[in-house]
């Protein structure tokens, strides 16, 4: 090492920062743990109430679903059945006039 | 550093970082106060900032005082961190004011009669210094490291390192001589 570098190391030597700086520092870390711990338990306090929430929510979706499935379910049996009545009445007319034909039909070949 | 070995053995095992490792924890911060504190003020230049800067570097350590494997890691973490955080302050501050090496001011008349006048020139010198060149200088001679241990602590290649302590070192001197006559640079 040169002499100015020497000069210079003598230069940079460390300094204090002060008696009090480890009870600072110290302070400073309790009291990020106490804040670190009260956050924990707040996190898990709500943490509950934010997943019956959400858990309470869903099932409320999940039902009005269903119900509406089963609305929409109810609906078409209902129109299927409307139709099923009219085909069976248009078919029964149908039938009907065919059985008055071959009965006129009968009557004048007698 | 027993103690600490002890005490990080018994906060990895807890979910906080404990109190019960607070008497290793501060004997820590006693050892290496100096150490940080200086750092944060070479780069700085204010005590109230560095003092900031060098609890918070601590308050870090705390936080990941479990994942300290050896008395000599905590050391190096503690230089890089310190190093790091200092560097990024300076930054930040530098648009507030910054110092060339040739606007530094010529000392004082209580300066030049005062003994230590050399020494608080050059750091205030060193303090003008560009970034990686004043990391280096405080690296290499405010801690005595070597070189091999500053190029890990700045994610620097030995090469680069040497070079730059030599352009730091050429330059200091220059200014030095030019400043107090060649006597005090050779």
């Amino acid at each position: 090492m040169t002499p100015f570098e020497e000069e210079l190391k003598q230069a940079l030597k460390r300094e204090d920062p002060g008696a009090d700086f480890t009870a600072r520092v110290l302070a400073k870390c309790t009291q990020a743990d106490e804040r670190a711990e009260h956050s924990f338990w707040r996190v898990s306090w709500l943490m509950p109430a934010w997943r019956v929430g959400a858990v309470a929510a869903g099932l409320i979706v999940l039902a009005g679903g269903t119900a509406y499935e089963h609305h929409q379910h109810e609906v078409k049996g209902m129109a299927a059945k409307r139709q099923l009545l009219l085909a069976m009445r248009i078919a029964g007319t149908k039938l009907q006039e065919v059985q008055e034909r071959v009965k006129e039909s009968e009557q004048v070949e007698q | 550093m027993g103690v600490l070995l002890a005490a990080s053995t018994s906060i990895a095992t807890s979910t906080t970082a404990g109190q019960a490792a607070l008497p290793a924890f501060a004997a820590v911060v006693e050892t290496h106060k100096a150490m940080v504190y200086s750092i944060a003020w070479q780069f700085l230049h204010d005590r109230v900032a560095a003092d900031e800067l060098a609890q918070d570097v601590f308050l870090q350590l705390h936080k990941n005082w479990a994942r300290m494997q050896s008395p000599a890691h905590l050391l190096f973490w503690l230089r890089k961190v310190a190093t790091h955080r200092a560097i990024d302050a300076a930054r930040k501050r530098k648009a507030k004011a910054e110092t060339s090496l040739e606007e530094t001011d010529e000392p004082t008349v209580l300066e030049r009669v005062h003994d230590s006048f050399l020494a608080s020139y050059l750091k205030r010198m060193v303090s003008s210094l560009p970034e990686k060149q004043r990391s280096v200088i405080v690296l290499r001679y405010q801690e005595e490291m070597e070189l091999d241990e500053i190029a890990k602590v700045l994610g620097m290649n030995v090469r680069t390192v040497k070079t730059q302590i030599s352009r730091a070192l050429e330059l200091l001197r220059g200014k030095v001589s030019r400043r107090l006559g060649k006597e005090s640079t050779q």
